[in-house]
């Protein structure tokens, strides 16, 4: 008989996809709230709004590339992940939740991954598909693909890496927003070369698979780039679940 | 301490904070049944059960559980339940999703059924929609209790977890943890009343300023505490004259003029003292205007203890 009265088996180590799933349903339910869609739908709005000026440009298509490079990964991107990503976990440390994850056996890696992953499953649809609708809007449907390529892969690695800040920093957003601001719109321009340590710097390559546009911002090839923004993403992951398994939990 | 096989061993554990020192050179073992950590808030109750859960790392010392790290070993956090001390909850779940998602990832094969049983042991329906939000303090912490004891663990640790309940909820888990301590489970329970560890256990391991200041029945910690000296302040216009009297009656041993009203004495047996002051008030015609017991808190029984 249990301790509970209820003929529970004995406890064992809950199968890797059952605890996974289950942790990322939790994150995403907590992802999703009103003022969050509403906030990063409203900066998507813009982008579109962008778009349909810009078909009045002279050249749409560069135009469109133009928008999306430093409205869409400079901006719109970067802080709707920052804001879900930090908030993933930084939420559960604030609010002293963590401990009731924690104490399971489950391997630590499942939380920051179910973070990133909850994370890249509300921004992607909420910032890449805005920016692809500002290349059509444009009459620019060839940059449409990159955008969103470039857009979806971005939102990758900054989710890896604001997870990580919510699990490092106690005001993660306000370290995340100065990492955006000054690091990746300011720093990623001031120097050639710079780019290449920048996440808008490998996004905005891959915005160069659409023919006739040029790249303002550009690390290496496209073909890199699919490789290093995955590769930032797995970084940051690997770094909360570090943190994540020697950090006291309050 | 137990007589029993030890479930939880702290040796030599300290714990701290840069210069504050939270948890300070303690070594307990504790076996089946209920037993009851008992200290004032900031005494490092908390901080040590972080430890005896694996959530902290102890900075000097093992602590180890059912021979296991329980920082290290992920595999031993399936046989704790952990209530912990902190009011949140996760507030878009109910009550049911909540205890589940407890279940579900502590491996168990039916959640739901696990859930709805939980919850019913700890008086609560498992049917009711409403989000946790929605609960009053007293239905959150028997929430806690549910997820904690959902999978059925051998270790229970509960922090505090008498809090914000009604008299009536408080003798239902108060009967609950003494159950599962009867059951051979190991049930450390947390408190800084006196009161209500006296009704948990007969185990107490009592820890002041992050040190262990006694540990062993709660009968003879209570016969001690009874035993000690009490000190109460009485303010009055005859000052002098009071102490004269209580003094004579025998029942202050001791007494100490605090400018012309206030008075304080010490006696030995409290109860007495205040049927004489009364009548003694009245004989020597001094106005009574304030009686107040000095260190009967639980810091005082406890700076008591400790000098002991």
């Amino acid at each position: 008989m249990s301790a509970t009265g209820a003929a529970v088996a004995a406890p064992t180590r809950p199968a890797p996809l059952t605890s996974f799933l289950a942790l990322y349903r939790l994150l995403l339910r907590a992802q999703i709230t009103v003022p969050r869609l509403l906030g990063i739908a409203a900066l998507g709005a813009i982008a579109v709004l962008i778009g349909v000026f810009a078909r009045w440009h002279d050249d749409p298509a560069q135009a469109a590339t133009d928008a999306v490079s430093s409205f869409g990964l400079g901006i719109l991107v970067p802080l709707a992940t920052l804001w879900l990503g930090t908030s993933a976990i930084g939420d559960l440390v604030e609010d002293r939740l963590l401990v009731y994850l924690w104490l399971k056996p489950v391997a630590r890696w499942q939380l920051p991954a179910a973070a990133v992953l909850a994370t890249v499953t509300v921004v992607v649809p909420l910032t890449a598909l805005p920016l692809a609708a500002s290349a059509v809007a444009a009459g620019a449907s060839d940059v449409a693909m990159a955008a969103l390529l470039a857009a979806a892969l971005a939102a990758l690695a900054y989710a890896g890496l604001f997870v990580a800040a919510g699990l490092w920093f106690r005001r993660a957003v306000w370290w995340g927003l100065a990492f955006v601001l000054l690091w990746e719109n300011v720093v990623a321009y001031a120097a050639a070369g710079a780019a290449r340590f920048t996440v808008i710097g490998w996004a905005s390559s891959i915005l160069g698979l659409a023919p006739d546009v040029e790249v303002t911002l550009d690390a290496g090839s496209a073909g890199a780039a699919f490789v290093v923004l995955p590769a930032i993403a797995v970084a940051g992951w690997l770094i909360a679940t570090w943190r994540y398994r020697r950090n006291d939990i309050d | 301490m137990s007589a029993v096989e030890p479930r939880v061993v702290a040796e030599n554990v300290s714990k701290w904070f840069g210069a504050l020192v939270a948890v300070s050179d303690v070594t307990f073992d504790v076996g089946a049944g209920v037993t009851a950590l008992l200290g004032p808030n900031g005494a490092g109750k908390s901080t040590m059960f972080r430890m005896l859960c694996g959530l902290a790392r102890p900075s000097k010392g093992t602590v180890r559980v059912l021979g296991r790290d329980p920082r290290a070993d992920t595999g031993v956090t399936r046989m704790i339940g952990l209530v912990p001390q902190q009011e949140s909850v996760f507030e878009p779940l109910t009550a049911r999703q909540f205890v589940a998602l407890s279940a579900r990832l502590h491996g168990l094969r039916d959640p739901e059924a696990a859930a709805g049983a939980a919850l019913e042991q700890v008086g609560l329906d498992p049917s009711d929609r409403r989000r946790l939000p929605a609960y009053s303090k007293g239905m959150r912490q028997r929430v806690k209790v549910a997820q904690a004891i959902v999978h059925d663990p051998a270790i229970l640790v509960l922090d505090e977890p008498l809090t914000g309940l009604d008299p009536r909820q408080r003798a239902e888990l108060v009967a609950l943890f003494r159950r599962l301590g009867s059951e051979g489970r190991c049930v450390i329970v947390s408190s800084h009343v006196l009161d209500e560890v006296e009704r948990l256990g007969s185990q107490v391991l009592v820890m002041s300023q992050g040190r262990l200041a006694a540990a062993g029945d709660f009968r003879e910690l209570r016969a001690l505490m009874d035993d000690r000296p009490m000190r109460i302040r009485v303010r009055t216009d005859r000052p002098r004259e009071l102490a004269g009297a209580l003094l004579e009656r025998g029942t202050a041993v001791g007494v100490r003029l605090d400018g012309d009203e206030v008075l304080e004495l010490d006696t030995r047996d409290a109860r007495a003292l205040a049927h004489a002051l009364a009548p003694v008030a009245r004989d020597r015609k001094a106005r009574l205007y304030e009686v107040n017991p000095l260190d009967a808190d639980l810091e005082g029984v406890f700076r008591y203890v400790v000098e002991r």
